[in-house]
């Protein structure tokens, strides 16, 4: 029902997409794979008519489809779910969904019809399974919420081909399910849809025929069952990973880096204890929303805590800064890296020094010793792979995520913590990237220092950690060892409120 | 459990603040002095806000769109300037009441064009008008002071079924200002655009065109402040208009406007600013308070309002952190 | 001729163009008395014009600093004045009044901070609120009355303008080594550009922003001390019509409102620039309103510049 044909795009004499071409047939969910900068934004970018392609034609049910703006595509019906979502939180579900177009009273009179509006508006959430008041305001919900409304919008449009681009970033695992299972009823009603996302587990589960791109090109395309996962990893790359985990020659030491003891705080944390090594990788696993980050937030002196003990190598934090934890060792990666991580209009060098800039201060004006930041900006750069191309004076946005998670690490790694937490490390990157990331936390570990790995993915952390803690509502759950690891268990501790077997 | 309850009443209390500061307000004065609950007292305390309350509700709309417009006091004198001389010069007080009102559009319009197609930031857009503005009233008024005829005057002493003309129109002002924003899909594309004009465009809003309304109704409704403002006292002097600007920002500010867009009403929230800070003015004038603390009051008052509802966003966000679990009950 | 304009130093390019552009029409704009006039109503300015610069790179805005000049202003001439201050004749009411004048920057500055940092108000809010509450103090601290009679040791400072011309170089270039150079400055920048980001990473957000709105105030009554001392006269107004020139010559200069972006050295040609197009319209004999909608049409000018100028490098 939408053909794509030898679609080109170029941004200043650089070829982003070299001949697309591929049909998403009526009614099916397509899987657009590919590694960040592969082209799968700019695809999506020109169908949802953000972007005009610089050569080809697409097709919409046999007719030429060239939309002018996104307006155009949304009257023909084309609607693209973004990742990062479209509302407006201090409007209402129902203002969020007609905004564009509010049905008036009367004609030529500016004066909106509130019935109509509330009735159509409840008819659409009864589609999408939200039971929420249509004058809910959007602030008010959840990502999960959002996420249906989101979709709530695409139904209003009558669309009949809905673009969603990594959906589940920010949902739990319960939004997760019921996002999937609209889509099957979407499908039933003959929808098509463009599923973009990382989580190849996703895609072998929700899409009838998969699309790999890799640098621009389809580089494979294909019914669910000729592209498994691995099949799938290989042609995003270009070449057989037979590891997607890279070795590790060290083992925990006996000596406790992190003893956390019965970290409390009304709401958010009950009783959490437990302690890191040295040279341990501690991964902690749960379900998104029960209290991983929350956690991580206390540990690193960003959130309080009412009760409990933090000794970092026989210091207690409890009570310090930020800024402290982090003099006395503590590094934090957060979650999200453009709100919380990279400062994205400075230079990549600024970002990258940030954390460690008192030490390249000297005397009692503190003074930067640029030459010295300069080579130390070098020397980790080369560290953690960052692509060569950049220069350090670039602005960090610039860059591609899995670059600029880079720079991120490069910022703690260059203050070498012994305690290091690891929030979400590889979310939103390609897989060469990711393997990368999993490298500098092996050598970090070989090198003395502890890691303290939070990841929705379990296979990660499988392939990671020497253990797991698993958590959920704000306890921890279960801790379980290598010889025990099994995704079931795992699983199943998040889950369950009973005791663990 | 029971800091959550309490809580839970410090933010319904907070939310009301203005509200809240308004009665303490008038308690003081009232007890302080029986003159202030006169009837002919609190009709004067609204007679006296108009100007600055229909200045506050164009205000309103710039800064419900994150913008803001420094000019308004300069449109104010170059409006009065213009309709200044022609009354002079025996033009009609309609005629010259409509060109009055044409000026503040087409002022509006020119700060929208500067903000909108040029992509420059509202603030330095507004403040070199401003400049602007100030230096074309003055080279318009010779620098001198200008007494307008009692046309004027009668315009603010008309009374329409007992209701003073300028309250009339305050009162219009702010009912047109409410219905648009609260029932009309523009009112509702306005707060959109304030709350992220990346989202709004992407959306399918026309933006531009949105931003370009905000600014022309503000400039209109500070070319009727002027209006009502001369018919209090029908004279331009080189000062007229000057920094009003800032108490109207206060007054929406007051009233539960945000700085930063997307939140806020014409009523009762900015109505209610306006009226307050005018409340006060009038109440240390009444009780013979040196003329020269006003500022200081006004301003003190103004700090605590906005101090509140900084306290309020803060409860706001702390009621509202998500919770992983509810604690447990007691056993 | 592209990287000129893409310079950081187009607005000196601009000053020197717009400089030998006029000096041939205009009596007078290139004589050694027009210069020290010149010089006279840029050293304040630039003053005050470098604390706001600091302020408005942490993302700031400090609407306050012309109500500080003022209090500054009455509350030193209430000191030192030998006709009604409280130290008359006294030896040490110079530097009493010079120490007081920086106190009330410092002051007013800690309470603009207090409000940001602590209160949690937004600036542009906080220091309108005190810039309202200053204004009105100066005002009744005087009973809206000039102070006069000022020592001569004082006057000094702001007449003998190579004495002024010291202080502004010093001050400014103190600005510029803490910004350019030190551990201060760099997280000035980072809180500019990500406040969130610089307090994961260690930056002391809290103590730095607070630290910064006391600096303007420093800077501010700092700036005081020279106007007052050039006029000779203790005045609760006081400057009150240039804020918007000085916000106005900062943002010429090169600095963003939205933070994270700006430099001394930009201030001080955005200063200069504004100075030069204020000093030679008057020597032309415009009159003062059509000099102030010049001004106008200028910061507008430099303001499109600069957007097309980002507009430029965002695509590059």
């Amino acid at each position: 029902m939408i053909e794509f044909r030898n679609i080109e795009k170029s941004f200043f004499g650089v070829n982003v997409l070299k001949g697309v071409s591929f049909t998403v047939p009526p009614g099916q969910t397509v899987g657009l794979v590919g590694e960040n900068g592969a082209g799968k934004s700019t695809l999506m970018n020109i169908l949802g008519g953000n972007l005009p392609p610089t050569a080809g034609e697409m097709f919409l049910n046999g007719q030429p489809y060239a939309p002018a703006s996104p307006r155009a595509a949304e009257n023909a019906r084309v609607a693209f779910i973004h990742q990062e979502l479209n509302l407006f939180g201090n409007l209402s579900i129902a203002e969020n969904i007609f905004i564009r177009g509010f049905p008036r009273k009367f004609p030529w009179v500016p004066w909106i019809d509130q019935r109509t509006i509330r009735v159509r508006t409840r008819q659409l959430l009864e589609e999408v399974q939200l039971a929420r008041s249509p004058d809910t305001l959007v602030e008010q919900l959840s990502a999960g919420e959002r996420q249906l409304v989101e979709i709530a919008k695409a139904l209003a449009l009558d669309a009949r081909l809905i673009i969603f681009d990594e959906p589940t970033t920010s949902l739990t695992s319960r939004e997760t399910d019921r996002l999937f299972a609209i889509m099957a009823r979407l499908r039933e009603r003959g929808i098509a849809m463009i599923y973009i996302t990382h989580y190849l587990a996703h895609v072998q589960q929700l899409c009838d025929r998969i699309v790999v791109l890799r640098d621009g090109q389809v580089v494979g395309a294909g019914e669910k069952a000729e592209l498994p996962i691995e099949r799938m990893i290989s042609l995003m790359v270009g070449r057989e990973i037979t590891q997607l985990f890279p070795a590790r020659n060290t083992k925990p030491e006996a000596e406790i880096a992190l003893d956390v003891r019965g970290i409390s705080q009304p709401g958010i944390a009950r009783n959490l204890t437990f302690q890191l090594r040295r040279g341990e990788i501690l991964g902690v696993s749960g379900l998104m929303g029960s209290g991983r980050s929350e956690l991580a937030r206390i540990l690193f002196g960003l959130d309080p805590c009412a009760t409990g003990e933090i000794v970092l190598n026989g210091q207690s934090l409890v009570g310090l800064s930020p800024r402290e934890r982090i003099q006395r060792g503590l590094a934090f990666l957060t979650e999200d890296r453009r709100a919380e991580g990279l400062c994205l209009e400075a230079a990549i060098a600024d970002n990258a020094v940030l954390v460690s800039l008192p030490q390249f201060a000297r005397g009692a004006v503190r003074l930067v010793d640029r030459n010295r930041c300069r080579s130390a900006v070098d020397k980790i750069r080369e560290a953690v792979k960052l692509t060569a191309s950049a220069r350090s004076e670039q602005p960090v946005k610039t860059l591609s995520g899995g670059n600029q998670q880079k720079v991120v690490l490069a910022k703690w790694l260059l203050n070498e913590p012994k305690v290091f937490i690891l929030d979400e490390p590889t979310r939103g990157i390609d897989v060469g990237a990711k393997y990368e990331v999993y490298r500098l936390i092996n050598e970090l570990v070989a090198r003395g220092a502890a890691v303290l790995m939070i990841s929705s993915e379990v296979e990660e952390l499988v392939g990671m950690c020497d253990r797991i803690l698993v958590m959920r509502r704000g306890e921890i759950r279960d801790t379980v060892s290598p010889h025990e690891f099994d995704r079931e268990r795992i699983l199943r501790a998040a889950l369950h409120d009973g005791s663990i077997a | 459990m029971s800091s959550s309850s309490s809580s839970q009443l410090g933010l319904r209390l907070l939310n009301q603040a203005s509200l809240i500061l308004f009665a303490v307000v008038l308690l003081v004065f009232g007890v302080l002095s029986p003159a202030f609950f006169q009837p002919a007292n609190a009709v004067n305390i609204l007679i006296q806000t108009s100007s600055t309350g229909i200045l506050a509700v164009g205000m309103t709309f710039v800064l419900l769109t994150a913008g803001v417009d420094l000019s308004v006091g300069a449109i104010m004198f170059v409006a009065a300037a213009v309709g200044g001389k022609l009354i002079l010069g025996g033009w009609s007080l309609s005629g010259v009441l409509v060109v009055m009102l044409a000026i503040g559009v087409v002022y509006g319009a020119l700060n929208a064009l500067f903000i909108t197609r040029l992509a420059i930031m509202a603030f330095i857009v507004t403040l070199a008008t401003r400049y602007f503005g100030r230096g074309l009233g003055l080279r318009i008024t010779e620098t001198r002071a200008m007494n307008l005829p009692d046309s004027f005057y009668e315009l603010g002493a008309a009374r329409i079924l007992g209701v003073p003309l300028p309250i009339l129109i305050f009162a219009g002002v702010t009912l047109v200002a409410h219905l648009v924003l609260t029932r009309t899909p523009l009112g509702r594309q306005i707060y959109a655009v304030g709350a992220d004009v990346e989202a709004a465009r992407k959306a399918g809003i026309n933006t531009r065109g949105v931003l370009f309304v905000v600014y022309v109704v503000c400039g209109l409704c500070a070319a009727a402040a002027g209006i009502v403002s001369l018919s209090q006292a029908p004279a331009v002097s080189p000062s007229f208009g000057n920094n009003r600007e800032f108490m109207a920002i206060a007054a929406a500010v007051l009233g539960g406007t945000s700085l930063f867009g997307g939140r806020g009403a014409v009523f009762p929230g900015t109505v209610l600013g306006a009226v307050l800070i005018q409340t006060i003015e009038t109440g240390l004038n009444i009780l013979n308070v040196n003329s020269y603390l006003y500022p200081l009051i006004i301003s003190g008052v103004i700090f605590l309002a906005v101090l509140l509802d900084a306290v309020r966003s803060r409860v706001l966000a702390r009621v509202n952190r998500r919770r992983i679990f509810v604690e447990a009950e007691p056993t | 001729m592209r990287r000129v304009f893409l310079s950081e130093y187009l607005v000196l390019w601009l000053s020197l163009v717009y400089f030998a552009a006029l000096a041939p029409f205009t009596p007078g704009f290139a004589s050694w008395s027009n210069f020290q006039t010149i010089l006279a109503y840029l050293l304040p300015l630039l003053v005050v014009a470098v604390g706001l610069t600091l302020v408005l790179i942490i993302g700031g805005i400090d609407l306050s600093v012309t109500s500080i000049i003022a209090l500054a202003s009455v509350v030193g001439g209430k000191i030192m004045s030998s006709e009604e201050g409280w130290l008359a004749g006294h030896a040490l009411a110079v530097p009493a009044g010079l120490m007081a004048m920086l106190l009330v920057g410092v002051g007013i500055g800690m309470i603009n901070g207090f409000a940001v940092t602590t209160c949690r108000i937004p600036a542009f809010i906080a220091t309108l609120t005190t810039m309202m509450f200053v204004s009105g103090l100066a005002i009744w601290f005087t009973l809206s009355r000039k102070i006069g009679g000022l020592p001569p040791s004082f006057v000094m400072l702001g007449q003998k303008l190579w004495i002024a011309a010291v202080i502004t170089g010093v001050a400014t270039w103190l600005a510029h080594v803490t910004l350019a150079r030190t551990l201060f400055g760099r997280w000035l920048y980072a809180i500019g550009h990500n406040a969130k980001a610089a307090l994961v990473s260690g930056v002391p957000t809290a103590r730095v922003t607070f630290a910064t709105y006391v600096l303007c105030g420093l800077f501010a009554g700092l700036a005081s001390i020279l106007f007052t001392a050039g006029l000779e006269t203790g005045n609760p107004e006081m400057a009150r019509d240039n804020l918007l020139d000085v916000v106005g010559a900062v943002v010429i200069g090169g600095t963003s409102l939205y933070g994270g972006r700006g430099r001394v050295v930009g201030t001080v040609f955005g200063v200069l620039f504004l100075a030069l197009v204020d000093n030679s319209l008057n020597l032309l004999g415009l009159n003062f309103y059509t000099v102030t909608m010049v001004k106008g049409g200028v910061i507008l000018a430099a303001a499109l510049l600069d957007a097309m100028r980002n507009k430029f490098l965002a695509r590059g």
